[in-house]
């Protein structure tokens, strides 16, 4: 047998596969195909179906609670939904976007931000009542929801991130 | 002495230990270790250099032997705690002020945890400044580093578990900055808390992987280390 494999690797003219060959490599095969597979499958595995998440979507009013001027602090949600004088409403998500922990609104404010601010426990990150960094680590302004009017309530959803002109609704 | 020798000539202890008695020359000597699954950790002859206190410091054993102490004082801990929310929080605290001597033991795991980052640590600068690093030791560094890296990691999983407001935030800021590696972070992010939250799901998987996978594929890596230094010929 041994002998046989020799001179059929020697013979380049007529390539010619040994039973043997034929079956090594038949077996090597199935055995990637099922490796490669039971990793699939695995990691499918891992990744949970259902969670038990709270909703994304959630609604806040009668708008005539909510105070002009005011600032709502959504734990749940880790939302602020600001209402504005005039009756403009915006949502501005109070997750830091440094490392993820939660903002906290400080009405007291800082220099040159009397109106208050939002401030991260953390790393000490400072974003103005938009979002906006005023003090760093954090590398970018916070996450702004689109707010929706329905039936005199807010509608927020905090998979729909739009821009700092587009977070306003007016009423 | 003499009671020794007589428990070593008993039937029992010769169907246990099969070296060949009484033990006079250094074949005889070299053959203790030789049989002896235990006392196989060290090798057959030792440099005497290798074994004084200020040429390793002994930092390496003492880690060995802070795992140890984590092992038989988790596995206690293990006997009280359910990887649950709210349960973990509460279970923390009845180990703490319920069950008799719980401080004690919750604090001998939290402080051995502590000591072994430091003595991890200390133990790859005494190889690094003595060069120990070097061919032909120089795949026993790579399982070092992937026993520092697997130290650090024991620690950061087993910080989730009391669940109180330390171990909610530290995780939240860890797994955050998991979410930085290039195109599959948020993916593996997902999987590390089973979700997108820290939830039911993340304590257990934290909770398996501290308990069961970490500390398995450490005690293997330590055989492994331990051996690499007999065949890498001994201690530098
Ligand atoms: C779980 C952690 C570790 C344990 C339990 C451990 C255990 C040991 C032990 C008992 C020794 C014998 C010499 C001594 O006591 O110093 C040793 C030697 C050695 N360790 Fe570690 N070690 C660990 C982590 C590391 C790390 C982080 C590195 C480096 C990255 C490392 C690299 C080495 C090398 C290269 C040697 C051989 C030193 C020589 O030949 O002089 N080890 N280790
Ligand atoms: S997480 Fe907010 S500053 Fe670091």
């Amino acid at each position: 047998m041994e002998d046989k494999d020799k001179i059929n690797n020697h013979n380049d003219s007529a390539k010619v596969i040994t039973r043997r060959d034929f079956f090594n490599k038949i077996g090597t095969t199935a055995t990637g195909v099922v490796l490669l597979g039971s990793l699939g499958v695995t990691l499918d595995f891992l990744s949970p179906n259902v969670l038990l998440e709270i909703p994304k979507e959630f609604k806040i009013g009668p708008l005539e609670n909510i105070q002009p001027d005011s600032v709502i602090d959504n734990a749940e949600h880790h939302v602020f939904i600001f209402r504005e004088h005039p009756g403009s409403f915006y949502a501005v998500s109070s997750i830091c976007t440094h490392l993820g922990c939660n903002t906290k609104w400080n009405p007291a404010g800082i220099e040159g931000h009397p109106e208050g601010v939002i401030a991260c426990p953390c790393h000490g990150s400072i974003f103005d009542k938009k979002g906006n960094v005023l003090h760093g680590p954090a590398p970018r302004s916070l996450d702004r929801f689109l707010v929706r009017v329905e039936n005199d309530k807010l509608v927020i959803n905090t998979d729909e991130i739009v821009s700092e002109d587009k977070m306003i609704v007016k009423v | 002495m003499k009671k020794i020798e007589w428990l070593m000539n008993t039937k029992i202890w010769r169907s246990i230990f099969r070296t060949k008695l009484p033990i006079s020359t250094n074949l005889d000597r070299s053959l203790v270790i030789f049989n002896s699954l235990t006392l196989h950790i060290h090798p057959v002859k030792v440099r005497e250099k290798a074994i004084c206190f200020s040429y390793t410091f002994y930092l390496g054993m003492i880690s060995f032997f802070l795992f140890v102490i984590l092992i038989v004082t988790g596995i206690l801990l293990m006997l009280y705690y359910q990887p649950a929310i709210p349960n973990a929080y509460q279970n923390m605290k009845d180990i703490q002020y319920v069950v008799s001597n719980g401080t004690f033991l919750r604090n001998m795991h939290r402080w051995s945890a502590h000591l072994m980052v430091f003595t991890v640590f200390l133990h790859m600068l005494r190889v690094f400044f003595k060069g120990a690093y070097k061919p032909p030791r120089e795949f026993n560094w790579i399982i070092g580093v992937i026993l520092l890296l697997l130290t650090l990691l024991l620690s950061y999983t087993g910080y989730l578990l009391p669940y109180d407001q330390l171990s909610y935030w530290a995780v939240t800021v860890g797994a955050n900055i998991v979410k930085y590696v290039p195109f599959i972070g948020t993916k593996i992010r997902f999987l590390l808390l089973g979700g997108n939250q820290i939830g039911d799901y993340t304590l257990v998987r934290f909770y398996v992987l501290h308990c069961v996978i970490l500390p398995s594929v450490m005690l293997l890596l330590v055989a492994l280390h331990f051996w690499r230094i007999r065949k890498d010929g001994g201690l530098l």
